[in-house]
């Protein structure tokens, strides 16, 4: 089996009685970049912060690298640090400049020490082209600038997975294009993404797979000219005739 | 008011009384701010039970006046401790615990001003509670907080006025007796009044030079807290 | 514990306590309002007078005001020999610095479009003030008069300093007659917290009520 970055088994989350997630089984390889798609309040948000470690499961496991993370002894914020997060909202640290959201981790999770972490900063930030931008507060970047500035944040710590949680939802249309290209960058270097999103684009060019979820499950999965031309289920087929009916 | 210069010969008993007064403002801010920001993060992230032992104290002092408060902790605490204190002990702890009621409401508008994403990205970096509370929501609230906190410092200062009920010698009390000694109760209870507003509106001067240059673009309070 | 008699003494003060505040409070809120509209729409002279007053009362102890009015200034004004009014004069006129700042901030969140909206039917600026903003920054001043209130009643302890038989001074007696050191104090705080937190939490939820039914901010 090749490298198995992150996976689940059974994974459930339940909020009160309300039940989100509803047995998932999932697993994504070095390298690959997947997309989720669906409808809204599906639990695709859930499932990501779940697989992602920031909420714990109510049933189920998570396994990172072939660990079982929660019944091994794992130190969790270390696997957290070595997973990614960019979420909807820029979520930038709004005291610090770019530069230093970029640090942060760096120096206080990681332990590295002021000169190595700027080095790694200024060249992560080199990779979402906002080097010129290195000393504004998230204030005064727009919200694709922001967004990138978040991508740079999750990557510099060199994660072995990227998770995505609809990172251009509530960016303008003509500012997404400038977060999606980066992502795009990212995945021809080949860095693991996981990706919720509705940029169907972007999932046709780089997806090696769509998985299609509505209410709590995967309902259908498989290579993008499969999912998005031929779906099989009348659900996936209605959500995609919605989503692609206006282009 | 013909001769005014009177007050001169009062000038050292004055500055006495002025250090005294400026001392109990900062011991009580101090001891207040303390106060202020355990209190605010144990009804932010604390349990049930701390949450309500923080509200009853933080009610307490804020819904009762502070002369009531001096009064009964000088008076009562020996009686109830047997240990003696001198109205300069009781005076700063009374200011502290006063304050830190007050302070407790702005940390906890600032702390709440720090909004979940934050932390949720904190979280995704790796970060434990610590860390996310020391790089993350106390840099940020500590300057969110300092407009309002502003407000504290003034009232505070004022309100250290009430000292004079048990009997200690801050710029009030000195004054009230400097009034009765020299039978001109109006010159002095005036030239009391400048020297409060000059101490006020300097300090205001300074904290606003404070605020500015801490401040951070996009961190400013846009509700009131 | 304290005895009902003790207790039923100590009620005698809650009375003086309450007229204190609530004189002064009304004091404040005729003196507030022209200020607050002063600073708004009048030439700049009268702004800068309003503008000092309200440095000069925010920036000085209200015992002090007090004591100058009541010891000082009664030998030209005979009427602050009267340590009651003297109380409530210091306390109003402090109080309509403050309720001046609470409308300003209201004044300004009802917002310019509105007064712009008003005169575009033909309203003067006056009748614009009267009709259109005052009776929306009344309401979203209503939590802010509420602390102000609370505030006054906690304040007008300090009268205590001169002489007023107000809840605390009553306090006081019944701790010098009973030789409890805690008890009235405790109890005279208690009895102060029953006044201030009522009426502040009653004024803050009708205003946020009013604001929702009226879709202020």
């Amino acid at each position: 089996m090749a490298d198995v970055v992150l996976a689940c088994e059974g994974l459930k989350k339940a909020y009160g009685d309300l039940m989100v997630l509803k047995g998932i089984n999932f697993k994504i390889e070095k390298g690959q970049t997947k997309v989720i798609i669906g409808p809204s309040g599906s639990g695709k948000s859930t499932f990501l912060r779940v697989i992602g470690l920031l909420e714990p499961p109510t049933d189920g496991k998570v396994f990172f690298e072939g660990q079982d993370v929660y019944s091994s002894d794992m130190d969790l914020n270390m696997v957290r640090a070595k997973i990614g997060f960019v979420f909807q909202e820029p979520s930038l640290f709004r005291h610090l400049t770019a530069l230093d959201n970029v640090k942060i981790g760096l120096k206080v999770v990681l332990g590295m020490s002021e000169e190595e972490a700027t080095e790694k900063a200024m060249e992560t930030l080199r990779l979402v082209h906002l080097e010129e931008w290195a000393h504004h507060y998230p204030a005064q970047l727009s919200g694709g600038q922001q967004q990138r500035v978040g991508i740079a944040r999750a990557l510099a710590m060199d994660p072995d997975i990227l998770l995505f949680d609809e990172p251009t939802a509530s960016l303008d249309i003509e500012l997404t294009w400038e977060v999606i290209d980066v992502m795009k960058e990212l995945a021809e270097r080949e860095v693991t993404m996981l990706v919720v999103t509705h940029e169907i684009g972007f999932a046709k060019e780089v997806a090696d797979e769509i998985l299609f979820m509505d209410d709590g499950k995967f309902l259908e999965w498989g290579p993008p000219e499969k999912v998005l031309r031929n779906p099989s289920t009348p659900r996936a087929r209605e959500f995609l005739s919605r989503l692609l009916g206006g282009v | 008011m013909s001769d005014i210069l009177f007050i001169l010969e009062f000038a050292g008993l004055i500055l006495e009384g002025f250090i005294m007064t400026v001392i109990m403002t900062f011991l009580g801010l101090a001891g207040g701010f303390v106060l202020g920001v355990l209190s605010a993060l144990g009804d932010v992230y604390g349990g049930k039970f701390l949450k309500i032992i923080i509200n009853a104290y933080v009610e307490f002092f804020r819904g009762s006046p502070l002369i009531v408060q001096l009064l009964m902790f000088y008076f009562s605490i020996p009686i109830l401790t047997g240990i003696k204190w001198d109205a300069f002990t009781a005076g700063a702890v009374t200011l502290m615990l006063n304050s830190g009621a007050y302070q407790k409401g702005y940390f906890k508008g600032a702390i709440e001003a720090v909004f979940k994403d934050q932390l949720l990205a904190a979280k995704s970096l790796g970060m434990t509670f610590k860390q996310t509370l020391m790089h993350i929501v106390l840099p940020q609230a500590l300057r969110i907080v300092i407009p309002p906190w502003t407000n504290e410092y003034v009232s505070l200062g004022l309100s250290t006025s009430a000292l004079i009920v048990i009997g200690l010698r801050e710029l009030t009390n000195i004054s009230k007796s400097i009034a009765a000694q020299t039978f001109r109760p109006l010159e002095v209870y005036l030239f009391t009044s400048i020297i409060y507003l000059v101490w006020i509106t300097v300090s205001l001067k300074v904290l606003d030079y404070i605020y500015n240059r801490v401040r951070i673009p996009g961190l400013e309070v846009t509700s009131e807290i | 514990m304290i005895t009902l008699s003790d207790f039923l003494f100590l009620l005698q003060g809650v009375p003086v306590t309450l007229s204190i505040s609530l004189l002064s409070f009304a004091l404040g809120f005729i003196i507030g309002i022209p200020i607050a509209v002063v600073r708004q729409i009048a030439p700049l002279e009268l702004t800068v007078v309003a503008e000092g007053y309200e440095k000069v009362m925010r920036g000085i102890p209200v015992l002090v005001f007090m004591l100058f009015l009541h010891f000082g200034l009664a030998g030209i004004v005979p009427i602050f020999k009267d340590s009651f009014i003297s109380s409530v004069v210091a306390l109003g006129l402090r109080s309509g610095a403050y309720q001046s700042q609470i409308f300003r901030g209201a004044i300004n969140s009802v917002g310019r479009d509105q007064m712009r909206a008003a005169i575009s039917l033909g309203m003067t600026r006056t009748q614009a003030f009267r009709h259109i903003i005052l009776p929306q920054a009344f309401i979203v001043a209503l939590p802010g008069l509420g602390s102000e209130i609370a505030l006054l009643i906690k304040d007008s302890s300090y009268s205590f300093v001169l002489g007023v038989l107000d809840l605390t001074k009553y306090s006081d007696i019944l701790r010098k007659a009973t030789k409890s050191f805690i008890i009235p104090y405790l109890t005279a705080a208690i009895l102060y917290i029953l006044m201030t937190f009522p009426i502040a939490n009653y004024l803050d939820r009708w205003g946020s009520r009013l604001k929702t039914k009226y879709g202020l901010r």
